[in-house]
């Protein structure tokens, strides 16, 4: 349990890295011993081929990491890694013949693969899978065509030599031992960058942006929407944006960060072969090996990669030294059959089949808590209904949101047609109408996701100042925080790794994001299953937590877009308690609700939506007796009777 | 004009190359909802057993479509039930590296094999050239261009005019629907795949006696079929058929004018142009698969 697990303190170094308790600095250890038999055996075996053997390891790991933090993190899966490769191996070239150290150039070269990875991942930033693979092939291609037509440059098709200048400050070495602890070096680096930006908020942000998702939740996208994978999966990217994430600038800096190491890589490799060509520096097949080590290894962990390049690298490097040119194409062969092997049969990587505390110390982080048994609802029935504190109701206050004459049209359809509400400080404002009646749509508008055709919104600030706010960004920037109908979790992070995400809004720093998650599910007695993944929890669960998430931003105005719906009578009382005691810390709450029990108790106010407009509005019970409404509801026939 | 001629005969007779290449790519994107990267190994292979067929039975290239057809369908087939079907509900990431994979096993393992030399089936007279006014083409490539508008009508007729192509349809638009009308889905995806095998073995019926065949034959083809099955809208079998012939168009003037390299750039620019600003493809996707009426 983790409270035990905290008893030790890393040093302030190892904290800094992400090493937080016993388990971590075991795992530190681990990882450390791993690496440094991967510099001395080399060293103690003192043969040429073994050393080829360690350093092409260290590479291709070091490769593996790097691409890990875009294709593994972010989810996005780049075929087109060995373009980033292919930049730093010519720019080193290039500057070597300008008579620029590599030392330099590696630096020249990892600059300008950060600006093509950001040019390449802003207009891509959207394309999601199979897409986003694709437009990765095409660009890496562009820059194949680009080596051999810049003859100039770069030599053309045949390829071109690094001059032979021996010595540390060429890179270029008779012997192998300094080849290898220059790679050696570099990969440590990345790995450290890798660690660090898994652990801090950036690596948080950008697991919540991809796009993997509980395989229930992807079959019904993969069959129910339309260009479903095309564009990106709007929901899931909507629970990242509501959540405050920058998704766009995050991915840039994962792009830019995962292209300069490869590239700084690529320098030395071209150093080490001293002799590049096109076909070899921007090759798809390349690309691909570099995605099958972290595959192989376990995707998105900090080091598996290093793992899966340990554990093949060696397999394919001698049998093509033992075989040869007679066996051509073998190598090729057993990758390809290792990575359809992999994806059926272990598709977590080998990480993931480690005995349990290897398995810790690779990734803690992901691995805190790995019982991974789903909860029923009986369990998830257990949790502590008197945890919720209730308080003193303070008054209701001034206004803090104002819609008006909201208009939204899809189409030729009025969805919203000259909507006006207010909300009051501290006041929950209930909306109900029949379904397609246009609530959620409003949501979308109150939210910044959808614009709107012709209105306003606006939100006042802590300080009364009146503000229009447009995106979703600016609306959780003034402290506006909404749930999704269909719940959104961040399927593969953890109850408290969810929350988190939300509490990033107000805690930069890792550990006080923590410390705000950890008492917010207190609060909201979800204590008990921190450690549990979302993808997990039932639907009682799923929707608390969505409610904690947005409650970790400490927003002023909350929307709640359906939370009771499927829930069952038991945790309906206590959502209402739990509602209730959110309002009671001076919240202000915009509730869509179809639970009338719920909207009867809760509301000081309801404002009736059929059709896009607003029918009826005022206090509940006189609401519900509205001729207008019942008509909405019934029909006219009941309407009259 | 007459090199504008000659540009545009050659453009077309590429573009039909690039569509019977690629109809069974979007049949499997539309139904399965698998980006097959190993599509172009399956021409590949293909090709090698054309090649394999035609010179041990000293057949005309054409025969060989006996044995090449039943075979592709089979390995279309044996890949969605042993590949495909067990990750049907794992991550995309997952399913792209299944075939990434299976690409490259099949090109290594035909490496393996036959070695990286070029093989050349033989023509049998489908290099004829023939004339018209400037435009020239091989008797070859007039055959891929009926066959390519004969396969595309012949499947949208299949698809809209039979119970098994609205069965196929019906499981595109929504798997789960589709199982609880009774279909048997996995069969069904079985036999889409087979179907796209198919017309890839048709294909290589017809490229092998004009192309070199080599393991890395497919690797050429398929990153154009990628390009002409996004444009088209992914799924879209007439869209294909028209980006196809836009592509061939595209690809037949930048050679002649820009080079053989530049072409590429250009053809790889205007793709990742469409990917950005049109992911939907040039058609809306309104000739979609899962829409089709």
């Amino acid at each position: 349990m983790p409270s035990q697990k905290q008893t030790t303190r890393a040093p302030a170094l190892l904290r800094a890295l992400g090493v937080d308790n016993s388990a971590d600095m075991r795992g530190t250890l681990y990882v450390l011993l791993l690496l440094a038999a991967l510099l001395l055996t080399p060293i103690v075996v003192g043969d040429d081929f073994v050393y080829h053997v360690f350093i092409t390891i260290c590479l291709f790991a070091g490769l593996a990491t790097a691409w890990n933090i875009v294709g593994g993190f972010a989810g996005q899966l780049s075929l087109g890694h060995a373009m980033y490769y292919g930049i730093g191996a010519y720019t080193g070239m290039i500057l070597v013949n300008a008579g620029i150290t590599p030392w330099i150039g590696m630096f020249v070269g990892a600059a300008v693969s950060a600006v093509v990875g950001v040019l390449i991942a802003y207009p891509c930033f959207r394309l999601k899978g199979p897409f986003y693979a694709l437009a990765s092939i095409a660009f890496l291609e562009v820059f194949h065509v680009l080596a051999i037509e810049l003859k100039w440059l770069t030599g053309g098709a045949t390829g071109k030599m690094v001059p032979l200048q021996v010595g540390w400050e060429w890179m270029i070495f008779r012997e192998r031992l300094p080849s290898l602890i220059i790679v050696f070096g570099m990969l440590c680096f990345t790995l450290v960058v890798a660690q660090v930006i898994r652990h801090r908020r950036l690596g948080f942000y950008l697991i919540a942006t991809r796009e993997r998702e509980s395989a229930a939740v992807a079959q019904v996208i993969r069959h129910r929407r339309l260009g479903f994978y095309l564009i990106a999966t709007r929901e899931r990217e909507s629970a990242a944006r509501a959540a405050g994430i920058p998704t766009v600038r995050v991915r840039i800096y994962a792009a830019a960060i995962s292209a300069a190491l490869v590239s700084i890589l690529g320098t030395f490799h071209a150093m080490y072969l001293t002799f590049i060509e096109p076909d070899a520096a921007f090759n798809l097949v390349f690309s691909i090996q570099i995605v099958l080590f972290a595959l192989v290894g376990g995707i998105g962990t900090v080091f598996g990669p290093l793992l899966g390049a340990i554990l093949l690298v060696p397999i394919t490097e001698i049998s093509r030294g033992l075989l040869g040119a007679s066996a051509l194409g073998l190598h090729g062969f057993v990758y390809g059959v290792i990575l359809m092997l992999v994806v059926v049969f272990m598709p977590d990587g080998i990480v993931r089949v480690l005995p349990q505390r290897l398995r810790a110390a690779m990734d803690p982080e992901e691995f805190d808590d790995t019982r991974g048994e789903a909860l029923d609802d009986e369990a998830m029935g257990e949790m502590h209904p008197e945890s919720v504190k209730t308080g003193e109701r303070p008054p209701v206050g001034r206004e803090v949101l104002r819609v008006d004459h909201l208009v939204k049209n899809f189409g030729g359809l009025a969805v919203t047609q000259d909507v006006s509400l207010t909300l009051r400080e501290g006041e929950v404002l209930g909306i109900i109408g029949p379904n397609g009646a246009g609530k959620t749509t409003l949501f979308n508008m109150l939210s910044g996701f959808l614009a709107a055709d012709g209105g306003s919104v606006a939100v006042m600030d802590a300080n009364g100042n009146v503000h229009q706010p447009q995106t979703p960004a600016d609306f959780v920037g003034l402290g506006v925080g909404r749930t999704f109908q269909i719940v959104q979790p961040f399927a593969s992070m953890t109850v408290e790794e969810n929350i988190m995400v939300g509490a990033f809004h107000r805690h930069p720093g890792v550990d006080a994001a923590r410390a705000a998650a950890r008492e917010i599910a207190e609060e909201l007695g979800m204590a008990r299953y921190l450690h549990e993944e979302a993808r997990n929890l039932p639907i009682g669960g799923l929707k608390r937590l969505e409610v904690a998430r947005v409650m970790a931003m400490r927003p002023r105005i909350l929307l709640l877009d359906e939370v009771m719906a499927g829930i069952n009578p038991s945790d309906l009382l206590e959502a209402i308690r739990l509602i209730k005691a959110i309002r009671d810390t001076g919240v202000s709450i915009i509730a869509i609700e179809h639970v009338m029990r719920a909207v009867m108790d809760l509301s000081d106010r309801v404002v009736v939506i059929n059709s896009g407009a607003v029918i009826a509005e005022g206090d509940p019970e006189t609401v519900v007796r509205d001729e207008a409404v019942i008509e909405a509801y019934l029909g006219k026939e009941h309407g009259n009777a | 004009m007459d090199l504008v001629f000659t540009n545009i005969v050659n453009g077309l007779m590429l573009g039909a190359l690039y569509a019977i290449v690629s109809v069974g790519l979007t049949l499997v994107f539309g139904i399965v909802k698998v980006i097959n990267f190993a599509h172009g190994e399956f021409l590949m292979v293909s090709m090698f057993l054309v090649y394999l067929v035609t010179t041990f039975f000293g057949v005309h290239p054409y025969f060989s479509l006996i044995l090449v057809l039943p075979a592709a369908f089979v390995m279309g087939m044996l890949v969605q039930r042993l590949l495909i079907e067990p990750l049907q509900n794992s991550d995309e990431h997952i399913m792209i590296f299944a075939t990434v994979g299976l690409s490259i096993a099949l090109i290594n393992l035909m490496l393996l094999i036959f070695g990286p030399d070029i093989l050349n089936t033989p023509s049998s007279g489908l290099r004829q050239p023939v004339n018209i006014g400037s435009g020239m083409f091989l008797t070859g490539q007039l055959n891929i261009l009926i066959c390519a508008i004969a396969v595309v009508g012949g499947i949208h007729l299949f698809l809209t005019r039979t119970q098994l192509g609205r069965s196929i349809r019906a499981t595109g638009q929504n798997r789960s629907a589709a199982q609880l009308m009774g279909i048997n889905v996995s069969w069904i995806y079985m036999v889409t795949f087979g179907i796209g095998a198919a017309c890839v073995g048709l294909a290589a019926v017809l490229i092998a006696p004009l192309y070199p065949t080599s393991p890395e034959v497919g690797q050429y083809f398929v990153l154009l079929s990628f390009v002409v099955v996004v444009m088209g809208g992914l799924g879209s079998i007439t869209g294909a058929l028209v980006a196809s012939m836009i592509i061939g168009l595209v690809d037949a003037f930048a050679g002649f004018y820009l080079g053989a390299n530049v072409k590429d750039l250009v053809v790889f620019g205007i793709f990742l142009l469409v990917l950005i600003f049109r992911p939907q493809g040039l058609f809306g996707g309104a000739r979609n698969l899962s829409h089709v009426s």
